[in-house]
């Protein structure tokens, strides 16, 4: 208590202006930045995926696989962040038990576990059965094998018929899971967007620019994790899919930004009432994080380098280069913009007359050393199930 | 289909779509009284209610101790149910706003005099909205309105989310340390279900905290509506705040 | 259908992870919620046991049962609409048990400042309200020494 004490005191002496004597405390912190972060990964990888399994891009079938499962390692991580964060994370099970139907947060676990079970395990189960089944058999590691004679379920067939009915299965999955998709992601800008008492956040656009921008931060992370993997296997990665999924990449940063900078404009132009403080908001705390990393760095270089590959016809080592900074800038970007929006809202004050500080402590649960824990398990996770599910190897295209 | 039928189908159609029209009319003629909510403590005894006169206030806290001390909220750190802000508005426009440790620690006299156009006190706190964003938010109902119109936190139930801290306009919710819930105030729930007034009330002074059911016209909250040109705390976000003021400034926030 | 099988497994699972969960969920939600609405009404109950602090204006007749002198001076005088307690503080327990409940009176030496919480002048309080410059209204000497906080017209 007296640790507490004293960092509100410390707060309380950076203070400008005047606030309502509660609001000296963020209540939302990093680990809220980081959780709209991971599922937008999730949601955004998963698009990636479904451009090929719905629409059809047969260029990106190269990182289908490899977008699920780097789907699967955040969605795992998602929730842990929102647990860290929670006063008591053992009444957590009363979302599931007592949901508000009023509440946007209330939808989480329903969504989530929904999103989980129905959509992304029973899809990448599908896609990979008849090789799990050949690994049951053939698997030289006990362990190992019983973990793929789990994954079985005890089945073994793999019988035209029964591929061509996991097939169309799989392809329904995909359909269903687009929405839950949007859905799982979309309800967190919602959360954002619906409270009418932060001008920062209450916008019904919050949920799409999440949405966009989610989708070029995933399609960014698997860009990322393809070229890395493609060099540690020692293999060229595909280019036509690279190209392909730069293309995905520029449109949905472009569109993002344009949704961000729709919104600024037009609270710019119907100056309201907290227009003032924002707008001092944005030129003091906010000035690096927001203008100089989401805007410069994080949306404009990567829309001008991609549309200059776009345009001009550059060799592939170039194209590979630009594509690989991109990824690093829109990561980087999007992390900013999560902060901005989660963070930003809560630096100034609702009397429209004030700001507080926020210092991110480096130990405790809600502290740098835990959210940078949170952001690396993934990688972990995911480092795990390439390896029980090597998404390369000898396998029959499907037609 | 033959000529006769068809001929049918057209005047019940024709029938259908007069009647229609006219049920149309019927409803806008009735539409006005469609906006008109009728308020819950027609219904519902006891409703309570709260007023607070911004004439009359000296600011000497007496009531954001004596909260601290009924409902054992800390004092280190700070935290607050109620709280007294101080506005100074300056003849060029400039407006001051301040709070010390909430009004507990002594305002002082305001700097350079000369150039106040008016300066004033007015004490804050959960305004126990009728449309209570903070009840809307909550993702498991801990947060909840009582049948006599009170908004409350269930310490045993809340998860800490602070979902309703950040959906509340008035800065009255904070996260206290010690439950790892939300908390604000209960308007002395405990008090007033035994016949007593809200300690905060009972120490006022001056008699700038009014308190009581509105469902009776006779008591001093219904009186002090009936009788006073009242004002509500950011009207425009729809939260119907049951807490009224007299003499609110157009600077107040 | 039996190529359908691994499929008809998975269904089974899904029903099973359901069922747990239903079952769960009887068990673990607290049988008073959505009584009386959306919470626990439960919740209620636990917040009308809170401790009762100030006696309130319920209580003045019984300070003055005990200090019936102070009890007539303030009834005369400017301090008559002001509870006991808003100076000492909160006393039912002091009330319910007279002996051993605490009570509290408002410390000498810092008379000054005490009193100045509402009698300091400020361009903030209403001009009706009696309020001294405490800077000039004979500095450094407790308030008590000419006013009886009772009777503080006198």
């Amino acid at each position: 208590m007296d640790e507490l004490f004293r960092q509100l005191t410390a707060a309380l002496g950076q203070v400008q202006g005047f606030i309502y004597p509660n609001e000296v405390e963020l209540q939302w912190s990093i680990l809220i930045v980081v959780y709209p972060y991971v599922t937008g990964l999730v949601a955004g990888a998963f698009i990636l995926a479904s451009l090929e399994r719905v629409f059809n891009v047969k260029a990106v079938r190269p990182t289908y696989r490899l977008s699920l499962l780097t789907a699967l390692a955040f969605l795992l991580v998602a929730a842990l962040p929102l647990q860290l964060h929670l006063g008591h994370p053992e009444r957590s099970f009363e979302i599931f038990f007592t949901p508000n139907p009023g509440s946007a947060m209330a939808m989480f676990g329903f969504v989530y576990a929904w999103y989980l079970m129905a959509v992304l395990l029973l899809e990448i189960w599908l896609e990979y059965r008849p090789q799990i089944v050949r690994w049951a058999a053939s698997e030289p590691w006990w362990p190992k094998r019983l973990a793929y004679r789990l994954m079985t379920l005890g089945v073994d067939d793999v019988s035209p018929e029964a591929l061509a009915l996991d097939d169309r299965v799989g392809r329904a999955i995909t359909v269903i899971g687009l929405p839950s998709a949007v859905l799982l992601h979309g309800y967190v800008g919602f959360i954002f967007g619906s409270v009418k008492a932060n001008a920062w956040w209450s916008t019904p656009l919050m949920p799409v620019i999440f949405l966009f921008s989610a989708m070029a931060s995933g399609i960014a992370a698997v860009l990322l994790l393809y070229m890395l993997l493609s060099r540690l296997r020692g293999e060229k990665p595909d280019m036509a899919c690279l190209d392909t999924i730069g293309k995905y990449f520029l449109t949905a940063v472009i569109l993002a930004f344009s949704l961000e900078m729709l919104e600024t404009i037009q609270k710019i132009y119907e100056a309201k009432e907290h227009m003032d403080i924002l707008a001092l908001l944005v030129q003091g705390r906010l000035f690096y994080s927001m203008v100089l990393i989401q805007v410069c760095l994080g949306s404009l270089a990567p829309i001008v380098l991609l549309g200059v590959v776009q345009m001009i016809d550059l060799p592939g080592r170039a194209r590979r280069a630009i594509y690989a900074v991109c990824g690093i800038l829109s990561l980087v970007g999007i992390f900013a913009m999560r902060w901005n929006v989660v963070i930003g809202g809560q630096f100034y004050s609702k009397s429209l007359l004030g700001f507080t500080a926020y210092k991110v402590g480096l130990a405790g649960r809600e502290g740098l050393l835990s959210a940078v824990g949170v952001l690396i398990l993934p990688f972990i996770l995911l480092a795990g199930l390439l390896y029980l599910l090597l998404p390369w190897g000898a396998r029959k295209p499907r037609e | 289909m033959s000529r006769i039928s068809r001929r049918r189908l057209l005047r019940n159609a024709a029938g259908a779509a007069l009647g229609w029209v006219a049920a149309s009319v019927a409803r806008r003629a009735g539409a006005v009284e469609r906006f008109v909510r009728e308020s819950p403590w027609i219904r519902a005894k006891p409703y309570w209610g709260y007023a607070i006169d911004l004439t009359k206030c000296i600011g000497c806290a007496r009531c954001v101790d004596a909260c601290k001390t009924e409902n054992d909220v800390m004092r280190r750190p700070f935290y607050f149910r109620t709280w007294i802000e101080r506005y100074v508005i300056r003849r060029n426009g400039g407006v001051e706003v301040e709070s010390p440790n909430g009004g507990l620690d002594a305002f002082g006299r305001p700097a350079e005099p000369k150039t106040i156009l008016k300066t004033f006190f007015v004490p804050k706190m959960c305004n126990h909205c009728e449309n209570s964003p903070c009840i809307q938010v909550c993702p498991v109902g801990a947060s909840y309105k009582t049948v006599d119109g009170t908004v409350q936190v269930d310490r045993r139930y809340c998860i800490g989310c602070r979902y309703c801290i950040q959906a509340c306009p008035y800065g009255s919710r904070y996260f206290n340390p010690v439950t790892r819930t939300a908390d604000k105030c209960t308007l002395c729930y405990h008090r007033i279900t035994k016949g007593l007034r809200p300690a905060c009330v009972e120490v006022c002074p001056t008699g700038t905290r009014i308190f009581g059911d509105l469902s009776d016209p006779g008591s001093p909250v219904s009186r002090f509506i009936r009788e006073n040109a009242v004002q509500v705390l950011r009207p425009e976000m729809g939260t119907r705040p049951k807490l009224v003021y007299k003499g609110l400034d157009r600077e107040v926030r | 259908m039996t190529h359908a099988r691994h499929l008809l497994r998975v269904a089974a699972l899904f029903v099973l992870v359901i069922a747990a969960f239903l079952a769960a969920r009887h068990f673990l939600v607290p049988p008073s919620f959505g009584k009386l609405g959306h919470y626990r009404a439960a919740a209620v109950d636990d917040l009308k046991r809170l401790p009762v602090r100030y006696a309130g204006q319920a209580g003045e007749a019984s300070c003055a049962r005990c200090h019936a002198a102070q009890a007539k001076l303030k009834a005369g005088d400017g301090h008559r609409g002001i509870l006991c307690e808003t100076c000492h503080g909160a006393l039912a327990a002091h009330a319910a048990a007279p002996k051993t409940g605490k009570a509290g009176k408002p410390p000498e030496d810092a008379m000054r400042g005490f009193c100045g919480r509402c009698h300091g002048r400020s361009e903030a309080r209403p001009k009706g309200f009696p309020q001294q410059d405490l800077g000039e209204h004979n500095p450094g000497l407790a308030c008590t020494q000419c006013h009886d906080p009772h009777r503080p017209k006198q």
